[in-house]
C-alpha cells in the first residue's frame, strides 16, 4: 500500500512537470468544446426534415399539424402522403407523420387516434432524438386536455442542442485518448529499461500495473469533472442524471480504453512505431463512433465498424445519461460492449506484452 | 572465503547464436570480481541471468547460497543493480528517485546518505533529465545502493564517462568493498579490469577464456614486455621476428607491436636493422603487457574493434 502510494505520487509529479502531456490531456478537450460551442452557439440548434401529411380535414387535424409547425426542432414540409414517404426513401426527410383521414373523429370521439411516423430504423438519430420528441408531442396532444389550446411552447420536448449532443462524446473521447496513450509512457520505460531496472527489485509487477492504472482513473475523472465543469459554466450544458452512474462509466471507459493502450504497447516496440499505430487506432474512433457526426450521416457500409468501436457504446451511455438523448442502445448492451472489449484487449495485453 | 555468486554451466540462445555458452565461475564474498570483453561477448546477459532479469536455458545460479529460480525476490531484497540506462525517472527530482526505489525494499537507507555517498548533494533538487552523463551514472549506482545490499551488480558502470569522472565511480567502488560488500561488474575497459578489479574473467563469443587475478593473467600469458613503434614503410612480421629476443610481432594500421623477453637486446638490434634497411622508426616505446595483450593473444583480436 505505501509503494502504491509512492508509486502514483511519482507518476502524478512526473505528469504536473511534462507541460506538453498537461496540455493534451486537459487543454486539447477543453478546446475543442470552446470551439464546438462558439460553431453552434446563437441557437444554432439540430433541425430535422420532417415531413407532414394530412390525410384528415377536421379541425383536430388542423391543430395538431399547427403544433408540429412550431415545434423548433422540426424544418417541416407538407404534402400528400406518397410523395414524402418518396422523399424519406430518398433521404431529404428525417421523417414523415401521417395524419390519417378519420383522425378527427377518432378524437372527438375520446378514441385512441392513430397518427403513423415514418423513419428509417437504420438511421440511428431519427430513432434517437427524433421520434422521442414527436411521440411527446403526439402524446400531449391525444390527452383529455382542451386540445384546442395545446402550446407547443410549453411541450417538455427536451431540446438536445448540438453543443448539448458534443459534450458527452468529447468526454468520452477524452477517456479513449487518455487511455489509448497510456501505451506511450510503458513504450518508452520499456525503451529506456525502467521497466527491466524496476524488475530488478522486490517490487511486484502487479504493484506496478495497478499504480499506472489507478493514475490513469483519477486523471480521467479529474478530466471528466472539468469538460462537465466548463461546458456548464460556458455553455450551460446540462448534467441530467446520475452522478455516481457516470463515474462508474468513466471507469469502465477508462479500464476498457487502458486494456487497449496497454495492448497496443505489446506490439510497439520503439516510441516512433507507437505513434503512429495509435494514431491509427484512435482516429477512426474520433470520427466514426457519432461524437462529432451524427452516425447516420455515414454511408451504409460503415455502420458495422461503427457498431464494432468501443466509443460508439460509451459515447452513447455517457449522452444518456448526462442529457438524456435517446438511447442508441440500451445501458445494459453499452456496459456488455465495453465490458467485452476489456476483457478481449486485457488477454491479448498480456499474452504479449514484453517488458524489456 | 566464501563464495557468494556460484554459476555452474550457464546457457543462454538467442536463435542460433550462443549468447552464454557454458559458462562457470564464482565470486567470493568482498571481492571486486570482473568481467572482461568485448560488447556482445555475453557480458550483460550473464550478469542479468544472475541478477534474475532473465531466465537460463540450462545450468544453475546460486547467489547468496539462494537458487535464482527458487527464490528471486528474496534474492533482488539483497542486490543491487546498476543497468546500462539513461535516467529511469526524468521528471522526478534525485531524492525523490531515491525514496521511490527505497520504498521498494524492506529497510532502505536514508536518500540524504546516499546523495552525499555519491557526491550528489549539489544536484539534490535537480531533476533526472538535467543530470550530466557522469551524474546520473552516480545516481544510477546510489539506485543500486539503496536497500544497503550484499552483493552490487554494475554493468559497464564507466562507460562513456571522461577519466575524471571515470576516477571517481572506481574510488566509489573501492569504498564501498571497504565496507565487506562484493561486487560483480562488467566492463570493456582493459584498464578498468586492471586496476580496480581482484580477479578478471575474460569472456569473449559466450565463453570464459581464463579467470585470475589481472597480475597473474598477464604473467600466466606473457614473460616479455612490449616494444610499439611506427615504421615508414611496411615490413614483413617475418622479417622482426629474427630481432633478437622478440618473441612475437603484431602489425596494426602501420603500428607494430614487438614482444621482447629482453628488451635492451630487442631494441638495439631494431635500430640496427633500420640504419641497415634506411628505414624511419618513430614513436618508440616500451611498455609492460597490459590485458588487452593477454586479450589478445587468446583471440587473436582487440577488445575494442
Amino acid at each position: 500500500m505505501k509503494v502504491l502510494g509512492k508509486l502514483l505520487v511519482a507518476d502524478i509529479k512526473q505528469f504536473f512537470r511534462e507541460r506538453s502531456a498537461l496540455f493534451w490531456t486537459f487543454a486539447f478537450p477543453i478546446f475543442f468544446i470552446l470551439i464546438f460551442g462558439a460553431v453552434f452557439s446563437g441557437g444554432n440548434n439540430v433541425t430535422f426534415n420532417v415531413g407532414l401529411a394530412v390525410e384528415d380535414n377536421s379541425p383536430a387535424a388542423q391543430q395538431l399539424s399547427g403544433v408540429l409547425q412550431q415545434v423548433p426542432a422540426f424544418k417541416l414540409y407538407t404534402g400528400n402522403q406518397s410523395a414524402e414517404l418518396q422523399a424519406l426513401k430518398s433521404g431529404d426527410r428525417r421523417a414523415v407523420i401521417i395524419i390519417p383521414s378519420g383522425f378527427g373523429q377518432t378524437v372527438l370521439q375520446r378514441g385512441n387516434a392513430t397518427v403513423d411516423v415514418y423513419y428509417d430504423p437504420t438511421q440511428s438519430s431519427s430513432a434517437q432524438v427524433l421520434l422521442p420528441i414527436i411521440t411527446q408531442i403526439l402524446e400531449r396532444f391525444g390527452q383529455p386536455a382542451p386540445l384546442i389550446n395545446v402550446n407547443p411552447v410549453t411541450l417538455q420536448t427536451h431540446e438536445i442542442r448540438a453543443i448539448d449532443y458534443l459534450t458527452p462524446g468529447i468526454l468520452a473521447m477524452a477517456i479513449m485518448q487518455l487511455g489509448i496513450f497510456a501505451a506511450m509512457p510503458l513504450v518508452v520505460q520499456r525503451e529506456n529499461r525502467l521497466l527491466k531496472r524496476l524488475g530488478a527489485t522486490p517490487l511486484r509487477r502487479s504493484t506496478m500495473i495497478l499504480s499506472t492504472v489507478v493514475f490513469r482513473l483519477l486523471i480521467a475523472i479529474g478530466q471528466a469533472a472539468l469538460i462537465i465543469i466548463v461546458a456548464r459554466l460556458v455553455f450551460h450544458v446540462p448534467m441530467l442524471g446520475n452522478w455516481f452512474f457516470l463515474a462508474g462509466m468513466v471507469i469502465l471507459g477508462g479500464l476498457t480504453f487502458l486494456a487497449m493502450g496497454f495492448m497496443m504497447s505489446a506490439f510497439a516496440k520503439t516510441q516512433e512505431s507507437a505513434m503512429p499505430l495509435l494514431m491509427i487506432v484512435q482516429f477512426p474512433m474520433m470520427f466514426l463512433s457519432g461524437i462529432f457526426f451524427p452516425t447516420e450521416m455515414m454511408p451504409g457500409f460503415m455502420h458495422p465498424i461503427m457498431d464494432a468501436m468501443p466509443l460508439t457504446y460509451l459515447a452513447d451511455s455517457i449522452r444518456q445519461i448526462m442529457v438524456q438523448s435517446s438511447a442508441l442502445h440500451s445501458h445494459l448492451i453499452n456496459v456488455g460492449v465495453l465490458v467485452g472489449w476489456f476483457i478481449a484487449c486485457l488477454i491479448v495485453a498480456v499474452r504479449f506484452f514484453k517488458w524489456e | 572465503m566464501s563464495a557468494v555468486i556460484e554459476v555452474e554451466k550457464l546457457r543462454k540462445s538467442y536463435g542460433e547464436i550462443k549468447a552464454v555458452n557454458d559458462i562457470s565461475f564464482t565470486v567470493a564474498q568482498g571481492e571486486i570480481f570482473g568481467m572482461l570483453g568485448p560488447n556482445g561477448a555475453g557480458k550483460t546477459t550473464t550478469m542479468e541471468i544472475v541478477e534474475g532479469l532473465r531466465p537460463a536455458d540450462s545450468g544453475s545460479v546460486s547467489v547468496l547460497g539462494m537458487d535464482i529460480k527458487q527464490r528471486p525476490r528474496r534474492i533482488k531484497g539483497s542486490i543491487g543493480v546498476q543497468l546500462q540506462t539513461t535516467s529511469l525517472y526524468p521528471r522526478l527530482k534525485v531524492h525523490e528517485v531515491l525514496d521511490l526505489f527505497g520504498s521498494f525494499f524492506h529497510s532502505a537507507l536514508p536518500y540524504d546518505e546516499l546523495i552525499k555517498l555519491v557526491d550528489l548533494e549539489d544536484s539534490r533538487n535537480k531533476l533526472c533529465i538535467n543530470l550530466s552523463g557522469g551524474q546520473q551514472q552516480r545516481l544510477s549506482i546510489a539506485l543500486a545502493l539503496v536497500n544497503d545490499p550484499q552483493i552490487l551488480f554494475l554493468d559497464e558502470p564507466t562507460s562513456g564517462l571522461d577519466p575524471q569522472a571515470r576516477h571517481n565511480i572506481w574510488d566509489l567502488i573501492k569504498f564501498e568493498r571497504g565496507k565487506g560488500k562484493t561486487i560483480f561488474l562488467t566492463t570493456h575497459y582493459m584498464e578498468e579490469a586492471e586496476r580496480l578489479c581482484d580477479r578478471v574473467a575474460i569472456i569473449d563469443h559466450g565463453e570464459i577464456i581464463s579467470t585470475d587475478r589481472p597480475d597473474r593473467l598477464i604473467s600466466q600469458y606473457f614473460k616479455e614486455e612490449a616494444i610499439e613503434f611506427q615504421l615508414d614503410r611496411p615490413l614483413s612480421d617475418e622479417a622482426l621476428r629474427q630481432l633478437a629476443g622478440a618473441t612475437n610481432v603484431v602489425t596494426e594500421n602501420g603500428g607494430v607491436t614487438v614482444y621482447s623477453n629482453s628488451v635492451p637486446v630487442t631494441i638495439s638490434a631494431l635500430m640496427e636493422m633500420a640504419k641497415q634497411k634506411d628505414m624511419k622508426l618513430t614513436d618508440l616505446y616500451v611498455r609492460r603487457a597490459t590485458l588487452e595483450d593477454v586479450f589478445l593473444k587468446l583471440t587473436g583480436r582487440r577488445i575494442r574493434d
